[in-house]
């Protein structure tokens, strides 16, 4: 009895220390794969989102240097409940230089109960 | 007759012999988990400043990094320097704030404060360690040359950034 009790405190101590508020992006080294279309290049990603207060992320596809880069994907912003996994596609048009590939929380504005800790997590391409 | 017997037991000893060597394949791949552990406050201790100062009524913002392998990431955290909500400022708000590892899963973490790279107000770490480590965010903002803020909402975001090397 007192052992269960242990470990439902240990989970409840996890739990409200943070451990349910998290943010990954996986993998660290995605590799771009040539699509159907010549020249074009595609990859996947995948985000967990552990984070109770945000459910809006955005995409974003940088260079090296962090400069914008042009990419297709479904959707640039999107919604992703708590708990849940999302796989998103980008698709690189040609002579595009990509290095980066993020996934921005969304931070809801005026909503004062809300975290005011953005998060963003990248993977690279080497 | 012999044949019989001799082929249903050479192929249950094949058999054998293949689950035996069955494999269990398993790899250890880098990850970086973001965790925002405690979201941050601030305290009005004067009519002209906000701060995140305990000792002022503040709660300072505290954000966990997680990596599961050494040297596959760093952390980027930048205090803010603007407010993203507030009511309308006519003066200049002046941001001051730093960021600093508070807790640490390895004593190996222990030198990531004299190593990290500061520009702006970024403060850029490499994770050489794995485990976890807390960093704790402070910041100050201070109107005019001690104006009071109006009252109203003020917000302000640390944004905290994890980036493959």
């Amino acid at each position: 009895m007192y052992t269960t009790l242990k470990i439902f405190v240990v989970f409840f101590l996890l739990g409200a220390s943070g451990s349910l508020m998290a943010h990954e992006l996986l993998p660290t080294y995605p590799k771009l794969e040539q699509s159907y279309v010549p020249n074009v290049y595609q990859t996947k990603v995948r985000m967990w989102n552990g984070r109770m207060d945000v459910e809006y992320y955005k995409v974003e596809v940088t260079d090296s240097e962090w400069n914008p880069v042009p990419f297709i994907t479904n959707e640039r912003t999107f919604r992703i409940k708590y708990m849940e996994r999302k796989e998103i596609e980008t698709v690189i048009p040609p002579d595009a230089k990509v290095t980066y590939i993020c996934t921005r929380a969304m931070l809801e504005k005026g909503n004062p109960q809300k975290s005011v800790i953005s998060s963003k997590v990248c993977s690279k391409i080497k | 007759m012999m044949y019989k017997l001799l082929v249903p037991l050479a192929t249950s000893i094949l058999a054998t012999g293949a689950y035996a060597n069955t494999e269990i394949i398993g790899s250890v791949d880098s990850k970086c988990i973001i965790i925002s552990e405690t979201p941050g406050v601030y305290g009005n201790p004067n009519p002209y400043q906000l701060t995140t100062a305990p000792t002022s009524g503040g709660v300072k913002p505290i954000i966990r990094y997680d990596v599961l392998v050494a040297d596959y990431y760093k952390a980027v955290i930048d205090h803010p320097v603007e407010f993203t909500s507030a009511p309308t400022l006519d003066d200049v708000v002046n941001w001051t704030g730093d960021v600093t590892v508070s807790e640490v899963s390895d004593t190996n973490m222990s030198d990531y404060d004299t190593n990290k790279v500061e520009y702006n107000n970024s403060h850029e770490y490499d994770l050489t360690v794995s485990g976890s480590t807390w960093f704790t965010v402070s910041s100050t903002a201070d109107y005019g040359s001690t104006k009071s803020f109006p009252a109203g909402q003020y917000t302000a975001v640390v944004e905290a950034e994890c980036i493959p090397l």
